[in-house]
């Protein structure tokens, strides 16, 4: 009786679900057409009933209180499984109901494990059948969806005037180049990746602390670290230690997401960049570059730069917990937002939940810096290591700065595209990157503080934001995507096994299985015969377009 | 009474058209796939045609543009390159091959033996009666009936190690190479003494109660029972269920899948796991059929032994 209860009961949530998502929503449920030219946007219940005022003419041409451009339409996007609160999964779920109101159509959010959702996006192209008419994807898949033939291209789409209003003129060129190909705009809006150094500023700033690591060290505990042998040295002196009043036990250096097969092999590449990529004032043979040779496609990653980073990885792998060799973001920066770590080196989501109470204990304690340089790097042109005194440091974009790409084999474009878009509205990407759990990280220029940006300390605070966190966060992004060296982005085909690769030997070094110089050939090995089995000459043009070579 | 003729062949046809599509022709589609390379391409055109209404007249944006829908046009082709015995060639170059098969191997020698001399000695445990015996019994062969994707995810919250229920032994269950190809077996071995403990349980079950006695009377003892008794009797029910368990665990994929990733590192990526890694995520479908087919030759290795020492034992 009771799971024939359960089991009713269930169909029946389940049947109320797809009837909801598939029922046309009523006028007013979701959207208002203010008399003063605005809409406001309703996002319901689930997302505590917030409201987001847009201009009516911001939403484009198609769209108006008595329209309903795409009724009847179905469209589907896939997205990396979170759920409605998910991590870019989750401001889906939130624009569905208005997105479904303003166009009579209905969106189909389909949620696939991370793992898997490369598989099935490309299963889905390759064979053509046209069942997703967009993906929210990594940049690094480009490679394979857009000189396939794949992609469809929204530049048209967005001069029309039609849709809901955006532009890359928003976006720092680093992250404006990762949502195009050959200067045609492939990418809609919506995530900015890039990996920066979060600190407790208060465990820093410690007078006892402060005179402890003097003596130890025979120098100032630097707030925050500016190169990355220094935070070694911090992260060393607190490992072990109880600095955090939050429970009795010891507490880490640093924590690290290092579980293989997920996103561990970032941190590799983000903190690498300043030991491995050799700075000059353009891309050539030598500087400003970091995976291949962008000559003849040799690998890189084996360079002593790269084997120096590996090693210091894993020196700093020790200031953290051992079990972080099996953990994935969540676990990682669970660790440091329950005030366990002194400092975690990720994304702009690690900001934006520390100011999330449910989850964080450190909100107000949440500080934020671009990552640290090392004080030597590798001169591929020498072949030597050069010692700075004061290293500049590397910008990266390093992620898959996650968004929407429409499918060529989509029936509905327009409509998909109009979804995509409307996420993309500068309200819209604002108050996105302003809740943590959506996965929207920062990096356009309305998401910075005056006066690099145009948003204001106010806006975040009414936001939930703690003043002081905002500022260094906003202001360690804007270092980071305008950084004057910056690390390249691999996005030609085969990106993803390349990472892979790396990842997995990445994992075997940092678990004790092989040596940093091993992991490195090894990876090297691997990827020279990806290369002659995709092409050693296609690649190489794939790739000097990508970094910008001979430009 | 006899079919004759041409009727015999009619009720012969779904069997023959079952094994044809389902056993010959991916066996035939995938031994081709390994000697070619297949690219696709596709080639695109768009057209942008007006949007009409239900009377058929032109639709009009609010800014009084003609509305327009884009309708591409797609032409994909693939292409097919003969590439010889290079993708098994590559089998015996690939550093990642050989690592995987000693994970494999690694992992058959230890989980395969473990699960029958548990389940042989469950099975001698059940066959006297004991206290509770159904009950017991029936508990004891649940975990064959969770899927082993479950199961893994199950396991990878019992020995998460930050917290996990058996955190507090201090024991890196997941983020130790050698400890995660542990894990991986204790999970295995978990999954399937049952089965062999179930097997065997019937097996001796048959065994006629004259043969103990005869045993007792000549002096035998507990040892020498198992060993001249009923190790001989039971010779084929051993092989038959060690086939069966080599058969699946040389091709074990689920667990590790969900619970390690395959790591830390390549440390519990199995032979299996790299092939559905290489055609289905990378799409390298012909080195990955290369790859299954160097699996099959030595599952029939394997078969073709046990069943020569079946046949023998029954000599």
């Amino acid at each position: 009786m009771p799971s024939k209860t359960r089991g009713t009961r269930l169909a029946s949530t389940l049947l109320a679900t797809s009837l909801l998502a598939a029922a046309p929503v009523a006028a007013g449920d979701f959207v208002d057409w203010n008399d003063d030219g605005t809409v406001t946007l309703k996002l319901g219940p689930t997302y505590d009933d917030t409201e987001i005022t847009v201009q009516a003419a911001d939403l484009g041409a198609l769209f108006g209180p008595d329209e309903q451009p795409f009724e009847g339409e179905e469209i589907s996007i896939t997205v990396n499984a979170g759920g409605p609160k998910g991590g870019i999964s989750g401001p889906l779920y939130a624009f569905r109901g208005p997105w479904q109101e303003l166009t009579g159509a209905t969106l189909n959010v389909i949620e696939l494990p991370f793992a898997e959702h490369y598989t099935k996006m490309m299963l889905d192209l390759r064979n053509g059948t046209g069942q997703y008419d967009a993906f929210m994807v990594g940049a690094f898949w480009y490679g394979d969806i857009v000189p396939g033939g794949f992609a469809f291209p929204v530049d048209e789409l967005m001069e029309t005037g039609d849709f809901p209003r955006w532009s890359y003129d928003v976006m720092p060129e680093s992250l404006h180049a990762l949502h195009s190909w050959d200067g045609v705009g492939y990418g809609v809006l919506n995530d900015a990746d890039g990996q920066v150094l979060y600190y407790r500023k208060s465990a820093l700033e410690d007078p006892e602390h402060r005179a402890a690591f003097e003596a130890e060290y025979g120098y100032a505990l630097p707030v925050p670290p500016t190169t990355w042998q220094q935070l070694l040295d911090v992260a060393r002196y607190f490992s072990g230690k109880n600095w955090d009043a939050n429970d009795a036990e010891a507490d880490s250096g640093m924590v690290l997401h290092l579980k293989v097969g997920e996103q561990g092999h970032y941190h590799f590449q983000s903190l690498s960049a300043s030991f491995a990529v050799t700075p000059g004032e353009a891309v050539d043979r030598y500087h400003n570059v970091y995976w291949f040779d962008p000559t003849d496609m040799t690998a890189l990653i084996n360079s002593p730069g790269h084997v120096r980073a590996l090693e210091f990885l894993q020196e700093l792998h020790l200031t953290g917990p051992s079990a972080q060799i099996g953990w994935s973001l969540g676990e990682a920066w669970d660790y440091f937002l329950r005030g366990k770590a002194v400092f975690v080196f990720s994304w702009g989501d690690v900001g934006s939940l520390c100011q999330d109470t449910a989850r964080s204990r450190i909100k107000g304690d949440c500080a934020a810096a671009i990552l640290p340089a090392s004080t030597e790097y590798y001169d591929h042109e020498t072949k030597q290591f050069v010692a700075v005194e004061t290293p500049q440091p590397v910008g990266n974009t390093t992620g898959g700065s996650w968004h929407g790409v429409i499918s060529n084999f989509s029936a509905n474009p327009e409509a998909t595209y109009s979804f995509l878009a409307l996420m993309a509205m500068e309200p819209v990407s604002l108050w996105s990157s302003q809740n943590g759990w959506t996965g929207v990280d920062p990096g356009f220029s309305y998401q910075f503080l005056q006066p690099t940006g145009s948003a204001t300390v106010e806006d975040y605070v009414r936001a939930g934001w703690d003043a002081e966190d905002v500022k260094t966060y906003t202001q360690a992004y804007y270092d980071n995507f305008y950084a004057p060296t910056s690390l390249t982005y691999l996005r030609i085909p085969g990106t993803f096994e390349y990472w892979d690769i790396l990842d997995k030997n990445l994992s075997s070094a940092m678990s004790g299985e092989k040596t940093a110089q091993e992991a490195l050939d090894d990876t090297a090995a691997s990827w020279e015969l990806v290369t002659d089995r995709l092409g050693r000459e296609s690649q190489l043009e794939y790739y000097q377009a990508a970094i910008g070579y001979g430009d | 009474m006899r079919w004759s003729g041409r009727v015999r062949y009619v009720f012969l046809l779904p069997a023959v058209i079952w094994v044809l599509a389902f056993t010959v022709f991916p066996l035939g589609y995938s031994l081709t796939l390994a000697f070619f390379k297949i690219e696709s391409k596709m080639e695109v055109q768009r057209e942008k045609v007006p949007v009409l209404d239900e009377d058929g007249n032109q639709v009009f944006t609010s800014t009084g543009r003609p509305r327009t829908r884009t309708i591409v046009h797609r032409e994909q082709t693939t292409i097919s390159t003969f590439v010889g015995s290079e993708n098994f060639e590559r089998l015996a170059r690939d550093k990642q091959v050989w690592t995987a098969v000693r994970v494999t191997i690694t992992f058959v020698l230890v989980a395969v033996p473990l699960q029958l001399l548990l389940g042989f000695a469950l099975a001698l445990l059940f066959n006297r009666h004991i206290f509770g015996r159904p009950v017991l019994r029936a508990t004891m062969i649940l975990p064959i009936f969770v899927t082993p994707i479950a199961a893994g995810y199950s396991f990878f919250t019992i020995f998460y190690e930050e917290g996990g229920p058996l955190g507090f032994l201090g024991i890196p269950f997941l983020s130790h190479p050698d400890w995660a190809l542990i894990s991986v077996i204790l999970v295995d071995v978990w999954q399937w003494t049952p089965f062999c403990f179930l097997v065997f349980l019937a097996a001796l079950q048959w065994v006629p109660d004259e043969l103990y006695e005869a045993a007792v009377v000549d002096g035998a003892t507990g040892w020498q029972v198992i060993r001249e008794v009923l190790l001989p009797v039971l010779q084929p029910t051993i092989i038959i269920v060690l086939l069966l368990r080599l058969a699946e665990a040389l091709k074990f994929f689920d667990i590790p899948f969900a619970m390690t990733g395959g790591g830390p590192g390549v440390a519990t990526q199995s032979y299996s796991f790299l092939a559905f890694r290489t055609g289905m995520r990378f799409f390298d479908l012909g080195y990955a059929s290369a790859m299954s087919y160097g699996l099959l030759v030595v599952v029939m290795v394997v078969v073709i032994l046990c069943f020569k020492r079946l046949r023998e034992s029954y000599a």
